[in-house]
């Protein structure tokens, strides 16, 4: 919530950009992998400002700093919200609140919290994105950070194991999804036809969701069903990021309508794969098993 | 609860009708209970009359270590023991009342998450005005809290449940505010709320909802309650759609002779 209003008094001086972001960096088609920098950034984008992003990546501020941080100097206003009646600003505070109260706490498992996701994709991004010798330290701590946070807000005395609370606080996602899907129905954004700081909120929190190679990703699956927010994830990128997303990937084309087919024909490839991972396994396991004869001529045949 | 329990607890509920001996447990109103408390206890109690479901509300000092969740107030009807708003309300959903069927998707959204709003603001503010403040922890909170206890074991759970409290401040993000700056979100949440009000009897058109309960529990609560300072009530006086809301569902649904159910020595009694 800090965020928000922190935005809203940004002052910057329109000739250059003399407001610099400090943040995370980026991967899998987005401008940044953590769910408060993208807010942040798109906000920025929202609201027309000249912002330099500089990325806190591969240096000491990871652990010294708590990203994302704003440094500004100037004396003009960005505010990505004056068109928004009261009662608009009343809903946005309400469904701010709903996205940290409900989904929140299922990104920070999702992420930090489950085993396979975390050993597969965090840590090792996290680790290779962050100087030596802090990769060490900067994933556990951010991993134990998630975890109190779920347990004290979410486990109640009975539940004080993880997996009892996973089930509650991943149910409570589903529905928080559904209740963006309901309430952004079949508009461009949530507020009409201009972006606002909520459609950066929820932009933030969502993108990770919807981008990342997550391996074991049930509430991935979730979001995935509900066409609107897809779209909505998509939509922005596409009209905000897309110049600053070609000019890292260094590709020749700025094929935008493309990019939802690559992402497809992507995670098609990315469910292949695991379904040969899994019977490349299950292969495995029958070979070393000891009930069965090695069949090695059968085994050739499928591998 | 887990998931398959809930379920469970559901199918059981729908079985049976509301009894006559349906009990509601919270901390002792005079000497024990604090804010935050006393504040979900009445939203409870709100949303049961405003369905029409008849309680009896029952003070004991070991209400809280007698929930199944921990947290006051919880439910006691025929079989079942049942914690918390939230619960509670899918609990009477499960028995056939309910006060929020008339809406649709979109509204039903933005009630959830105006109760969320109310929940992680002004709940949290409390939680931190009453635990993280010094001079309120030490003047009010604890004493009030340990007051049933004998030395040394009032000590002993006071702090236990002020470190607990902090520790929760701590991971929400919320331990390196000020105290001006909870005031402060305090306002915002009640601007909020008063914008979305408006002029309207109730948030939802003309019927009330389980929002109605909440946010009354809640600035009822507030208003009436005495702590260090009077900061805290200003902050919501100053919204005058807000006071008489809480005006007009007193008075309707706790017209009561004595006024027996509000007054109590921490409160104030009536609203000003």
């Amino acid at each position: 919530m800090g965020l928000l209003f922190w935005c809203s008094f940004m002052k910057t001086n329109m000739a250059e950009p003399a407001l610099e972001v400090l943040c995370w960096g980026g991967d899998w088609g987005l401008p940044s992998v953590q769910t408060d920098s993208l807010i942040v950034l798109s906000y920025g984008k929202f609201a027309d400002a000249k912002i330099a992003v500089k990325s806190v990546d591969w240096t000491w501020r990871t652990i010294t700093a708590s990203v994302p941080q704003l440094h500004f100097e100037g004396t003009t206003r960005i505010n990505a919200d004056f068109e928004l009646t009261a009662k608009q600003g009343a809903d946005t505070m309400a469904y701010i609140a709903l996205l940290e109260e409900k989904l929140r706490p299922a990104l920070l498992h999702s992420f930090w919290v489950d085993p396979e996701n975390y050993a597969n994709l965090t840590r090792p991004w996290f680790t290779s994105h962050s100087p030596f010798p802090l990769n060490f330290f900067v994933p556990g701590r951010q991993a134990s950070l998630a975890l109190s946070r779920i347990l004290l807000t979410k486990a109640e005395s009975p539940l004080l194991n993880i997996t009892e609370v996973e089930g509650k606080i991943y149910s409570e996602a589903k529905e928080c999804l559904n209740l963006l899907s309901h309430r952004l129905g079949n508009f461009p954004f949530f507020f009409g036809n201009s972006p606002t700081s909520l459609d950066a909120f929820v932009f933030g929190h969502i993108a990770p969701l919807l981008k990342a190679p997550l391996p074991s990703a049930q509430l991935q699956k979730h979001l995935n069903q509900l066409e609107n927010l897809c779209q909505f994830c998509n939509s922005i990128l596409k009209n905000y990021f897309i110049d600053s997303m070609a000019e890292r990937r260094n590709d020749c084309s700025p094929t935008a309508p493309h990019d939802s087919v690559d992402a497809n024909l992507q995670k098609l490839t990315q469910l292949v794969n695991k379904e040969s991972n899994l019977i490349e396994k299950m292969d495995d396991n029958l070979r070393s098993s000891p009930q069965h004869r090695p069949h090695s001529h059968k085994n050739s045949a499928l591998a | 609860m887990s998931l398959a329990a809930e379920a469970f607890v559901s199918q059981i509920a729908a079985a049976e009708p509301w009894p006559e001996n349906a009990t509601l447990y919270q901390p002792l109103k005079e000497d024990q209970i604090l804010l935050s408390d006393s504040a979900s206890s009445l939203a409870v109690q709100t949303f049961l009359r405003m369905c029409g479901l008849p309680v009896e509300v029952s003070c004991r000092a070991n209400a809280e270590y007698m929930s199944p969740s921990g947290k006051v107030p919880f439910i006691h009807v025929g079989n079942q023991v049942v914690s918390e708003l939230g619960p509670i309300v899918q609990f009477t959903k499960a028995k056939g009342h309910a006060l929020s069927d008339g809406l649709d998707d979109v509204q039903r959204a933005e009630m959830k998450a105006y109760m969320e709003l109310v929940n992680n603001m002004l709940l949290t503010a409390e939680l931190y005005i009453q635990w993280c403040d010094d001079s309120t922890s030490a003047e009010i909170s604890r004493p009030r809290y340990s007051s049933p206890y004998s030395w040394p074991l009032n000590h002993v759970l006071a702090y236990q449940k002020q470190w607990e409290v902090r520790r929760k401040m701590n991971a929400i993000g919320w331990s390196g505010k000020s105290l001006e700056q909870v005031y402060e979100d305090v306002s915002q949440c009640c601007q909020a709320l008063s914008q979305r009000l408006g002029t309207q009897p109730f948030f939802f058109n003309k019927q009330p909802t389980e929002l109605d309960a909440l946010v009354f529990g809640h600035l009822f609560t507030i208003l009436t309650t005495q702590l260090t300072n009077d900061e805290l009530a200003e902050k919501v006086k100053s919204y005058t759609n807000l006071l008489s809301f809480c005006h007009r569902i007193e008075q309707t649904y706790f017209k009561e002779p004595e006024r027996e159910g509000q007054s109590s020595r921490h409160s104030k009694g009536a609203l000003p």
